[in-house]
């Protein structure tokens, strides 16, 4: 039997601000921008709105939603605080609302201002899920993602023979993509030396192995299938849909393995509840806070053994063109960082055929993953229906 | 337009919970204490008020032996904080102690190209104040 969430729900609409460093708006008014942009992008009214999941911590509240765009009856309003596995985790609580008749039209929403407000050692203080890492870790000097993933990184290197080379070709790549795309932070060519050359941030991270501190706010709205079917644009449903959340989950230095994030339990769940595998997929938007964190999340969804996601990117397989495009966009490593949500909107661009230059042919079906907070996952398969 | 305030140039210092004091006030008298259970005599790190074995919320701090070996590193190059800017370039090992739980903390007096896993290591006490002493790694 069917999975009973799997097609109940789909992404009727998406939409973004423009990605920026620098910029006179508040998080909420690009939040709301983007919200905007992205019910309108469905065919709805903002009166249309009858489930809201911001971002938290950080942007607005279900408050500010009903305040600005004049919701008359919210029936759901919910935080999923996950950092950078929040906006595809929040995908699953959406797709829940909706397949059981609680809401119709759910809208995800992020507003960041990571550029010209607090940077991301000051964000992060606000965060719960960080409290141990400030008791334990901040005074002996870690605190940064960059820093207290980097350790991953290098056992990851140390055990599988993993090198700056491959990191370098997950940074290229995604910025010859992100060239493709009109609404980047990064629209300049970026080549392997270059990347090599880049400052050490935190080792192994070197600057152009981290994503980027920007400007922008980005919004997706899920809907029940059968309303979107009779909106405005193509029908792209959710066959699958998962979060995982691993050991230790507020101490990555208390975990037996560094290296099992959340995605190991979410990843099999999505799968089997879509009926598809990695073999599957046209194309993945994989969160890339880091170029490490895509190559793990590779191995972790199947597209190649544990210790084997170093060569795996190498070739060309993961370009335009590849066996396994990936962040097709520029991702957070050249786009911008809006946590993810503008992987989910990415995806749902390709399946709709609406990804101009950067169109992976015939695309239709593909997953977007998220990675957040000291290793919590999410993933998402989306299909354009027929 | 909307500005950050700039990072005050403070040294990031533990808050002891009410779980987790025994283990500062263990570092002030420059003994490693962790916390076990007493009922299934497991052991855990960081302090928290459940067992995740047994559920016994009874518990006691004991000194535990304070060698280990590498697990992992990273070298800090970039301060995320402005007052660890004098001292980037930085090494933080983590560290699989002796006695079961993993401490993150600089590494001291090892070059990096001397870094790999297993190598071993001890902890080691520095005072930063009154109240609070931090853990640093040495080589054994």
């Amino acid at each position: 039997m069917a999975h009973p969430l799997r097609e109940k729900a789909a992404v009727s609409g998406i939409g973004e601000t423009a990605y920026t460093r620098g910029t006179p708006k508040s998080g909420l008014a690009l939040q709301l921008e983007a919200s905007l942009a992205a019910i309108a992008d469905a065919g709805l009214s903002p009166r249309d709105i009858d489930g809201v999941v911001p971002y938290f911590p950080g942007g607005g509240i279900a408050e500010d939603f009903i305040a600005n765009l004049g919701l008359p009856d919210l029936k759901l309003s919910l935080f999923v605080p996950m950092g950078g596995a929040t906006c595809v985790a929040a995908i699953q609580s959406a797709a829940m609302a909706v397949a059981t008749g609680v809401c119709n039209h759910v809208l995800i929403a992020v507003g960041r201002t990571g550029y010209s407000g607090a940077r991301v050692s000051t964000r992060l203080q606000q965060f719960p899920q960080f409290a141990l890492a400030a008791e334990f870790e901040a005074p002996i000097g870690m605190f940064a993602p960059a820093q207290l993933y980097a350790q991953g990184a290098r056992r990851h290197m140390e055990l599988y023979g993993t090198t700056a080379r491959q990191f370098a070709e997950v940074a290229v790549v995604t910025r010859r993509h992100a060239i493709l795309n009109g609404n980047v932070v990064m629209n300049k060519p970026l080549t392997v030396e270059e990347h090599h050359a880049s400052r050490m941030i935190a080792d192994p991270f070197r600057l152009f192995d981290c994503s980027l501190e920007s400007d922008g706010g980005a919004a997706i709205v899920i809907s029940r299938a059968d309303r979107a079917r009779d909106l405005r644009k193509p029908l792209v449903t959710i066959m699958g849909v998962a979060e995982g959340h691993p050991e230790s989950p507020a101490s990555i230095a208390q975990r037996p393995d560094l290296l099992e994030f959340g995605l190991v339990k979410a990843a099999p769940r999505a799968y089997s509840m879509a009926g598809v595998g990695p073999t599957d997929m046209d194309l993945a938007e994989i969160y890339d806070c880091f170029t490490f964190t895509v190559i793990r999340q590779l191995e972790i969804l199947g597209f190649c053994k544990t210790g084997e996601g170093g060569p795996f990117v190498m070739d060309g397989r993961i370009a335009l063109g590849g066996d396994l495009p990936i962040n097709t966009h520029g991702g957070l490593l050249s786009q911008g960082h809006v946590v993810g949500l503008n992987h989910a909107i990415e995806l749902t661009r390709q399946l709709r055929g609406e990804a101009g230059k950067a169109q992976v042919k015939d695309a239709e079906l593909g997953l977007v993953t998220g990675y957040g907070d000291m290793g919590d996952g999410s993933i998402a398969i989306l299909r354009r229906a027929a | 337009m909307s500005t950050a305030p700039a990072p005050a140039p403070e040294r990031p210092l533990p808050v002891p919970t009410r779980e987790s004091q025994p283990f500062w006030d263990g570092m002030r008298e420059g003994r490693f204490m962790l916390q076990h259970c007493s009922s299934c005599g497991k052991v855990r790190h960081y302090p928290r008020p459940v067992c995740p074995h047994c559920f016994s919320m009874d518990s006691e701090f004991r000194e535990a032996p304070t060698g280990g070996m590498i697990h992992t590193w990273t070298v800090c190059h970039h301060p995320f904080n402005f007052f660890f800017k004098q001292a980037a370039p930085y090494i933080v090992a983590l560290v699989d102690m002796d006695a079961g739980v993993r401490v993150n903390a600089p590494l001291r007096g090892v070059a990096e190209a001397d870094l790999r896993i297993g190598k071993r290591v001890k902890l080691a006490f520095e005072p930063i104040n009154k109240e609070v002493t931090l853990p640093f790694f040495v080589s054994e």
